[in-house]
């Protein structure tokens, strides 16, 4: 059988599972999603979308369960739409879904050509949406069914203070930036000619001219896009602290001042370049922080948005509908098929079978039963179940959950890296000898010109030009090997701390096992009509264990076909049953095998046993020598999960770790990662599931696999692209030997400052040494940086 | 000769700074606001695109006459 490329999502599928058109053999579909999408796009002549997908992959279009009417209730309204000046409404979206840039032209367009909708604008960067309509003519659920209805969800969110304080503060921090690269530019540029005619000869009014023109770019280089240090200088200085921003301005604004002494009427060498150059590289450090933070807002947007906004209450035998800060405790709450459980508490009545994946981790839908303790944020998986609230929603597991997730990632302590200390101690030791320079100077020649001349030469020679590039040179060179390899750092710091770790943390499900379930024992003999049932019952449920036997039979078994089953009946948290010429057909889990610690499937036909399969979750290829790895370089492996306490010491057995810890919840975890951290160890933590986003914020490198959730990849610090556990060691091995070459990059800028400044010192320092020694620092740390990458084909 | 120079240094500096002032005024309405959008806008938008984003323009000043219209009725 041949594999066949989905015409819709272009996935790759095998041919026999896809579905075919007779009127068009070429069309190749998935899932009826992808059908419906497809022609849905042809009908509306938008077909040229497919032209902008190019090799991309999508991902299959959601189904979605739940009513859109529930976007036009007042109670909706009031909380997140809003009036605009003009008297049109307004809601912010999160759109999921969204894969590549053809998907937001789609959304874009279909709503564009909608009639009613005023404004649509979808950021790629964090896939939020403005969209602004007129509710004479559209209402908001037919928006929300038009995104559907191509593929697509929306979900809204609150458009927080914190989220128009943080857009606002990087659109500052780019204009300010974006400036401060430009004006740069133009005075290396202008550099060239300055620097040739040392060695050439230059004319002094040309000289002037070339200074004039530097003065002028770098002067809104300082004054604007270096405001920020003045004031950080200024409410330091407010506040009795000497920070970095104060060494930045004061260094910068000596340089400036000595500058246009120079211009104006001294002799002399103009340093308007290093005023330029100073600001910027500090600036794009700190713009690269405020992207964090940036960051850190849309992802709490990310997960705000998932929380269910209201819950059914029964009160007096009716059903009354309201919003979750209005439960209290002891309300009884209905939870129908697909919703989430929106408090914690105890089922007492119905049966059905709950997702706690992002609690727990683990993919297999948990039985619930009365009596049986329910978590707000686990998905109702079968039938309609009435529960007894036990907590309000302000102590329910999820918005607990959330609200320490916030903190996490607001206040996320970071190794602070080493340059940054170096810097601020260099720069310290600069300022001062330079004073000392200066008094000693006046106090010894009487030349106040002169003596303030040589004393700013000697912040001029220590220009940072070779500090600055040590560590950003290496790291670059590590970080392009590093996603050449598939392995993403969200920021180049993050090189040191992996650099330094002393234990590492694996999640169980998904990262250290494949996260999904296998066939393991090999069953009875069945003849080819009972494959046909069996393969057909699993055919008819979604459900993991049912999902997994469809896949088995179709690997092992050729030939199957899927026959006529009569009055097929999902039997909550057991299996499905159904009819077929007068049989009681039977696949799932017995009432009675309670014994079994595996997962086990039953096939059954009039109660007569005719197979038993023993499902499991496999490990992954490389988890063995990824754990070998880290326990020959003296790291502390640890295996944390939210399983049972049997399948987890089996596990860990397996892969031979030197810790395990089962039936640990997403708190549990980042307390556990706390309290590693409390213990004086730098800790990584690996993990792909909701239920470990906490302990990810939590841990001082956090390292999600590529196919985990959006939530954990936007929580790490480093995702492992293409997913194999062997990239994390190939991670640790590269930013070790990165942060080795950035040490020594530091000390070759150390051993010239500590040469040069001297010399500066005792006023020998002229323009054209000083030209020559800044290049030449800078050289020597970009040529042994670029060694780094030199051992990539040995290893 | 140097005067020359002078006249070319004056204008390359209104040249340089008119473009940055374009560029301030992009950045100021929102257009850098996504990067990633924008990097795709410059490789993919074609002439079918801005006759949309014209299409647009006049739809939506139709839609703004139609309320104001309304609300000044009301």
């Amino acid at each position: 059988m041949s594999i066949v490329k989905c015409t819709h999502c272009h996935l790759e599928f095998d041919e026999s599972v896809m579905i075919k058109e007779p009127e068009n053999k070429e069309l190749n579909f998935c899932c009826n999603g992808c059908q419906g999408v497809y022609h849905l796009l042809q009908d509306d002549g938008l077909d040229n979308f497919y032209d902008k997908v190019g090799k991309n992959t999508l991902s299959q279009p959601l189904a979605v369960g739940d009513d859109s009417s529930n976007f036009d209730m007042e109670s909706f309204t009031t909380r997140y739409v809003k009036k605009t000046s003009e008297g049109f409404n307004r809601i912010d979206l999160i759109i999921e879904g969204i894969h590549c840039s053809a998907c937001i032209w789609l959304n874009e367009k279909v709503l564009n050509d909608t009639d009613g909708i005023v404004e649509i604008n979808i950021n790629f960067t964090n896939n939020k949406a403005k969209v602004v309509w007129d509710e004479d003519i559209i209402q908001l659920s037919q928006i929300i069914d038009k995104i559907r209805s191509i593929g697509y969800n929306a979900y809204p969110y609150d458009r927080s203070e914190n989220e128009i304080k943080a857009t606002e503060n990087k659109k500052d921090f780019f204009l300010r930036m974006s400036i401060a690269i430009f004006a740069s530019m133009n005075i290396m540029m202008i550099d060239v000619a300055k620097y040739t005619g040392y060695f050439t000869g230059i004319d002094p009014e040309m000289l002037r001219m070339i200074h004039m023109a530097e003065f002028i770019f770098a002067t809104p280089v300082l004054f604007y896009s270096g405001w920020i240090f003045f004031k950080g200088a200024f409410y330091g200085l407010k506040n009795k602290i000497i920070n970095m921003d104060f060494l930045v301005s004061a260094g910068a604004t000596l340089t400036y001042i000595y500058s246009l002494y120079v211009l104006f009427g001294g002799v002399g060498d103009s340093y308007f370049d290093s005023v330029a150059m100073i600001i910027t590289f500090v600036l794009v450090g700190k713009y690269l922080e405020v992207l964090g933070k940036k960051n850190a807002v849309d992802t709490m947007d990310k997960i705000r948005s998932q929380i269910p906004l209201e819950a059914t209450l029964i009160v007096d035998g009716g059903k009354k509908v309201v919003s979750l800060d209005e439960i209290k405790i002891g309300d009884i709450i209905e939870v129908k098929m697909g919703e989430k459980a929106s408090v914690d508490g105890e089922v007492i009545s119905g049966i059905s079978s709950f997702d706690e994946s992002s609690i727990s981790g683990e993919s297999m839908p948990v039985s619930k039963q009365v009596g049986d303790i329910i978590l707000s944020g686990t998905i109702n998986t079968e039938a309609v179940i009435r529960y007894r609230a036990c907590k309000n929603y302000a102590n329910s597991t999820l918005n607990t959950i959330v609200e320490l997730l916030e903190d996490s990632l607001n206040s996320k302590p970071k190794i602070e890296d080493t340059t940054n200390e170096m810097s601020k101690y260099f720069s310290i030791m600069i300022l001062s000898l330079a004073l000392f320079t200066f008094f000693g100077w006046y106090i010894y020649e009487g030349s106040f010109e002169n003596s303030l001349i040589i004393g700013i030469s000697v912040i001029v020679i220590a220009c940072p030009c070779a500090l600055a590039l040590a560590t950003p040179i290496a790291s670059l060179i590590g970080i392009s090997w590093l996603s050449k390899e598939g392995l993403l750092f969200k920021e180049a710091k993050f090189i040191e701390t992996f650099a330094k770790i002393d234990a590492i943390v694996f999640d169980k499900t998904g990262t250290i096992t494949s996260g999904k379930l296998t066939v393991k024992s090999v069953p009875l003999s069945l003849t080819l009509e009972e494959l046909n049932i069996l393969y057909t019952l699993s055919d008819s449920s979604t459900h993991p264990v049912s999902a997994a036997m469809k896949s088995y039979l179709e690997t092992n078994y050729e030939n199957l076909k899927s026959l006529e089953l009569e009055k097929i009946e999902q039997i909550p948290s057991l299996g499905v049953q159904a009819t077929y010429k007068n049989n009681i057909v039977y696949g799932g889990r017995l009432e009675n095998n309670i014994e079994y610690k595996t997962t086990i499937y039953h096939f059954t036909i009039n109660d007569k046993l005719l197979a038993t399969f023993e499902l499991e979750d496999k490990l992954r290829e490389d988890a063995k020598e990824t754990i070998e790895y880290f326990k020959k370089q003296k790291i502390k492996t640890i295996l944390c999960s939210g399983d049972n306490q049997y399948t987890v010491a089996n596990i860990a057995k397996e892969i031979q770790c030197d810790h395990f810890n089962a039936k640990m919840s997403p708190i549990n975890k980042a307390d556990y990662i706390n309290s590693l951290k409390e213990s004086g160890k730098t800790v990584v933590m690996v993990g792909d599931g909701i239920n470990d986003s906490l302990a990810l914020s939590r841990a001082d490198i956090s390292i999600a696999m590529g196919n985990g959730a959006d939530i954990a990849i936007a929580v790490s610090d480093i995702v492992i692209l293409n997913d194999k556990l062997s990239g994390i060691s190939k991670s640790f091995y590269i930013s070790k030997r990165t942060f080795r070459f950035i040490k020594q990059n530091l000390m070759i800028s150390l051993i010239y400052n500590i040469v040069t400044i001297p010399i500066a010192m005792a006023g020998f320092i002229i323009p054209l040494v000083a030209a020559l020694s800044m290049s030449l620092s800078s050289l020597l740390v970009v040529g042994n940086s670029l060694r780094i990458d030199k051992k990539k084909q040995e290893k | 000769m140097n005067s020359i120079l002078w006249v070319e240094l004056v204008i390359g500096i209104i040249v340089s700074f008119t473009l940055l002032g374009i560029f301030i005024w992009g950045a100021k309405q929102g257009q850098f606001d996504d990067g990633k959008k924008m990097m795709n806008g410059l490789l993919n938008d074609s002439t079918e695109d801005l006759q949309d984003a014209i299409k647009k323009d006049e739809k939506v000043k139709e839609l703004k006459a139609n309320k104001r219209a309304k609300l000044q009725k009301s």
